[in-house]
């Protein structure tokens, strides 16, 4: 009703309006807080899917319930396809804690929707793997912006029956010869974000691209990539941004091959449909618990934070994501032993070797001094490559 | 060997569920003449109508058109036009294309078939209407023209189901000149259905009287209205004064139900020596209808007369005592209903 | 006092009336004409692509984008195209349908099929889409009953769109062609066969005509509806996308509303200039 009242009087004041520029008025400052008070009894939660499970999506898999029975916060939440779709749901102001990608975070941070988080407010902060701490997703001048989780790859899914020789190359989704075997049954992942991959294997195979970091390209290697992409397309039977989506495409058989997440090939539970991190490496994501500038529950946020990151808690949610948990610590609690050695945990060169998530801005992520693509120009080129 | 009839129905049956709307009908139009079905609503003559023109589906019997078998003839195949009650033209097209529409799907060139459509509005005198759409018309117009389209095709037959049954009295007076002016000059055979018996009795050459899907008498409107076969045909054809046996026995002898027009009795103020049959009574309604006056008469008996009498030949007034009398030629005899 | 208010109220009719309609006409102002006047105001203003922030500041940038981009010519034609295939089938399924529901059927019959033709209106939307994906599926029920005569599934893409919009609307189409035909006497279809015209005939000359008004009614249901579609295009739309699909990511995804609203107004202007071409044909009053 709220945002009604203001669309009526922003359309009668169209004229006013005209002379009066827009603007932040935010002269707040990143501060955050010294001490938590107390928990206000629940918490609203943003986050991908397969990271705030409380068994109703198997009983088997619940980390919910444990933190409301200690805490005495009750948890809603709500997952999203796309980081982009993330940043609109957070703008609400309707989530105190958000599970941000690298693409994201800054983005949340830039626009004030992140609230700065006292790590000593964190207990289990500590057990942190070092090399995931202040990063550049997750920590702007100086000041932390959230607690690492997880991090883990994109994956090349294939079904056994149709793609008989297992596929090692993301040549299997970008070479028409290659892609011509599976006319009509190729996925990928619907999202601008998605250039990216391209992009990497152009690194890859290119060299005179000149392509040295998949999110920093500049307007020919983006005409590049969006060229790959469109010669992609005409064998993309569809895209997929809704996990859930795939899972049932993959089911069956409409999609042979493409892009995937583990959790994804966990939910289907099925032989034939496997998932391999290709040669070249893969774009990645390094997601972070950040709190809502916004947040109407900070107390039960605080209380989060620290539990999803505990080792027990994070081991559960990344062993069920199929990602790497955040500290060796966690790496003890999963039922896999070998959990950790198949996702690198903790490997600081491995973790070097993805590609994470991060938001194109024109000036370039690799330092040179060109002007960069930026996020819009991304998205206008993903639409225009879905045409 | 007899001239092939227009229309030949035999042992015509049309059921609708349990309700038997046409009950074993024979009949034979003659070619040329105009022939009237007459009866109340609900007597069958316009499901014979509509069976003949191939609306409805015969449920046993045959129907020849012109000596051809049609009985399973869809209607668009059958050498018949009719004229609708509610006219039917089609709200979409002008009068001429109106007109026109049958000479249309006979795939007539379009200039000629406008000529044609144009003589037979000039037959109707509504050239002047031609370009108008039919719910610019009046009633009487809008008539006219679905006769014109209805004769362009120059059916074998045409048929007229209650035509003038929305007309107001002048205008229906009129339309029914000029149908039967139509008629002659045309030649067509006419299959005219009405409830109106006088309209039948002064178009048609025959009437069939119809009652509970089946015709009880067949004639010309003389013999229709002059010899009634039975109670219902004397009731339903004019007005009748019916005497039951006994009545008949007691007033001129007769043990036989008789019907006797009331224009067929005379008045008097005193005995006639000369007449055949006299009977005495009271007089006991007298209504003036300006060329006639009705009176109804009490008899000694009981019995009740309807007499008319030509206005200013005598003035009877309520509760005169009055003789009237009628020759025994004027009686009807008439069957018995149950045993008809 | 209320004497003469009554009074005056009595003397002036039109203010009667103007008093009566106040509040919906209130209403309908506030809901339909204020929400277009902000989709055209947001239309105007941009958006910042990294902070997702809004900035209120006016310029044409974005009419000039999707004014003079291919995408959006591309987009704009095929969702026209899908609408105006939808509205074509729905209308030829919905002729004979609605023709023997009208004119053949006996009175149970049509009772039957009404509520045959009404009972898909109350299974929710993404049912029915989702159905529709199972059943274009890989080794779905159309691939099991196409394969023995020869036929294959059409799978996701704009094909399946066209089927599963035809599908969904076709309700929509047969109710006013059926309500259309029930206004046509029985005795203007007699008359025409009466004259000689056969079945193709009396369709042609007589049915079709007086049916134009129904058809474009039904039609703007079909055409309208599947034009703002962005759901089924989704579900079993493969890789296509179309009008609403761009302002659907505009707007979700990729947080621009400006544009999104400016997307949006490219279906509105194809509706109102289908509207004001089948004015003159009286459809309007049919609605």
């Amino acid at each position: 009703m709220k945002s009604l009242a203001t669309a009526l009087v922003s359309a009668v004041a169209l004229t006013a309006l005209a002379a009066c520029g827009g603007g932040s008025d935010s002269a707040e400052t990143s501060q955050a807080v010294e001490e938590l008070g107390e928990k206000e009894g629940q918490v609203s939660i943003l986050a991908w899917p397969g990271y705030v499970e409380d068994g109703t999506n198997d009983p088997e898999v619940d980390w919910v319930t444990p933190f409301e029975e200690q805490t005495g916060c009750q948890v809603t939440s709500k997952t999203y396809g796309t980081s982009d779709e993330a940043l609109n749901l957070a703008k609400t102001g309707e989530y105190d804690v958000v599970a941000a990608s690298g693409d994201l975070s800054l983005r949340l941070i830039a626009s004030k929707e992140a609230a700065a988080v006292n790590t000593d407010l964190v207990p289990n902060y500590a057990e942190v793997f070092d090399f995931l701490k202040n990063t550049e997703w997750n920590t702007v001048d100086g000041v932390n912006y959230g607690i690492p989780h997880g991090y883990g790859a994109n994956l090349l899914q294939y079904n056994t029956d149709v793609v008989t020789e297992a596929p090692t190359s993301w040549s299997a989704v970008f070479e028409e010869s290659e892609l011509a075997k599976y006319q009509g049954k190729v996925t990928a992942y619907d999202s601008p974000i998605y250039i990216a991959d391209a992009a990497l294997y152009l690194m890859k195979h290119d060299p005179d691209s000149g392509i040295t970091n998949p999110y920093a390209l500049d307007q020919e290697q983006l005409d590049a990539a969006v060229q790959l992409l469109k010669t992609q397309r005409k064998y993309v039977g569809e895209y997929w941004s809704d996990y859930l989506k795939l899972i049932s495409a993959s089911e069956t058989g409409d999609t042979v091959v493409g892009t995937t997440w583990q959790v994804i090939v966990n939910s289907i539970g099925k032989d034939n449909i496997r998932a391999v991190l290709p040669e070249e490496g893969s774009t990645a994501w390094n997601d972070t618990w950040m709190l809502s500038a916004q947040a109407e529950n900070p107390n039960c946020g605080y209380a989060w934070l620290d539990y999803i990151v505990s080792p027990k808690a994070n081991a559960q949610a990344t062993e069920y994501f199929g990602e790497a948990p955040n500290s060796e610590a966690a790496c003890a609690e999963t039922t896999d032993p070998k959990h950790c050695e198949t996702y690198h945990a903790g490997d600081e060169e491995f973790s070097k070797s993805l590609w994470y998530w991060r938001t194109p801005i024109k000036e370039c992520l690799d330092g040179r001094d060109v002007e960069c693509t930026d996020y819009a120009q991304w998205t206008a080129a993903w639409t225009e490559i879905k045409g | 060997m007899q001239p092939t009839p227009p229309v030949l129905l035999r042992a015509l049956t049309k059921r609708f569920g349990e309700v038997v709307a046409v009950d074993g009908l024979d009949l034979t139009v003659h070619d040329g003449e105009f022939f009237s079905m007459l009866g109340p609503s609900g007597s069958g003559k316009t499901t014979v109508l509509r069976l003949i023109a191939g609306f409805e589906r015969a449920t046993s019997g045959t129907i020849e058109l012109d000596g051809q078998d049609v009985t399973a003839t869809a209607a668009h195949q059958r050498d018949v036009s009719t004229v609708f009650q509610d006219y039917a033209l089609f709200p979409h097209l002008s009068v001429l294309d109106n007109v026109a529409y049958g000479l249309r799907v006979r795939r007539v060139p379009k200039r000629s078939r406008h000529e044609k459509a144009r003589e037979a509005l000039a037959l109707m005198r509504l050239e002047q209407v031609a370009e108008r759409r039919p719910h610019q018309l009046s009633g009487g117009q809008r008539q006219r023209v679905a006769l014109a389209r209805a004769i362009v095709v120059q059916p074998k037959v045409l048929l007229l189901d209650e035509p003038l049954g929305a007309l107001d009295l002048k205008l229906r007076e009129q339309m029914q000149v000029e149908l039967k002016q139509l008629q002659r000059r045309l030649g067509t055979t006419f299959v005219f259905v009405t409830h109106d018996q006088e309209e039948a009795l002064s178009l048609s050459d025959r009437v069939a009287v119809f009652d509970q899907g089946r015709i009880v008498q067949i004639g010309t409107p003389a013999e229709i209205y002059e010899r009634p076969a039975s109670p219902y045909v004397a009731q339903f054809v004019g007005t009748s004064n019916l005497f039951d046996s006994a009545t008949s026995q007691r007033l001129f002898g007769i043990a036989r139900r008789h019907g006797l027009r009331p224009e067929k009795i005379q008045l008097h103020h005193e005995r006639v020596p000369d007449a055949e049959i006299v009977v005495e009574g009271v007089i006991a309604e007298s209504i003036y209808l300006g060329s006639e006056i009705r009176v109804h008469l009490q008899l000694d008996d009981g019995t009740q007369l309807i007499v008319l009498e030509r206005a200013g030949e005598h003035t009877e007034h309520r509760g005169e005592k009055v003789v009237a009398s009628w020759s025994r030629r004027d009686l009807v005899p008439l069957t018995d209903e149950k045993a008809s | 006092m209320s004497h003469r208010v009554g009074a005056l109220l009595g003397r002036y009719p039109a203010l009667r009336l103007g008093l009566l309609i106040a509040a919906p006409l209130t209403w309908l102002v506030a809901v339909y004409v204020v929400a277009l006047a902000a989709l055209l105001v947001t239309a105007l203003w941009q958006v910042d692509s990294f902070t997702g922030d809004l900035e209120r500041t006016v310029s044409l940038e974005n009419l000039k984008t999707v004014l003079t981009g291919e995408l959006y010519r591309t987009v704009t034609l095929r969702t026209v195209g899908v609408a105006a295939l939808v509205t074509v089938i729905d209308v030829l399924i919905a002729l004979p349908i609605a023709f023997y529901m009208a004119k053949v059927a006996t009175p149970r019959r049509r009772r039957i099929l009404l509520i045959a033709v009404l009972t898909p209106l109350w299974a929710s939307y993404l049912v029915k889409a989702f159905a529709w994906r199972a059943t274009l599926s890989d080794g779905g029920l159309l691939e099991w009953l196409g394969t023995p005569i020869g036929l294959q599934s059409p799978g996701y893409g704009l094909s399946a769109v066209v089927m599963t919009q035809a599908y969904i609307w076709l309700p929509y189409v047969i109710l006013p062609i059926f309500a259309g035909l029930e206004r046509v006497p029985d005795s203007l279809l007699e008359a025409s066969g009466d004259l000689g015209g056969g079945p193709v005939h009396t369709l042609r000359w007589v049915v079709l005509p007086l049916l134009v008004p129904a058809v474009i009614a039904g039609s703007i249901f079909s055409f309208s509806l599947t034009l703002g579609d962005y759901i089924t295009v989704n579900i079993v739309g493969g890789t296509s996308q179309m009008l609403g699909n761009l302002v659907f990511v505009n707007a979700g995804a990729a947080n621009n509303l400006p544009l999104a609203a400016t997307i949006a107004l490219i279906p509105i202007v194809v509706m109102l200039g289908y509207l004001a071409a089948v004015r003159r044909t009286g459809a309007l009053d049919n609605l």
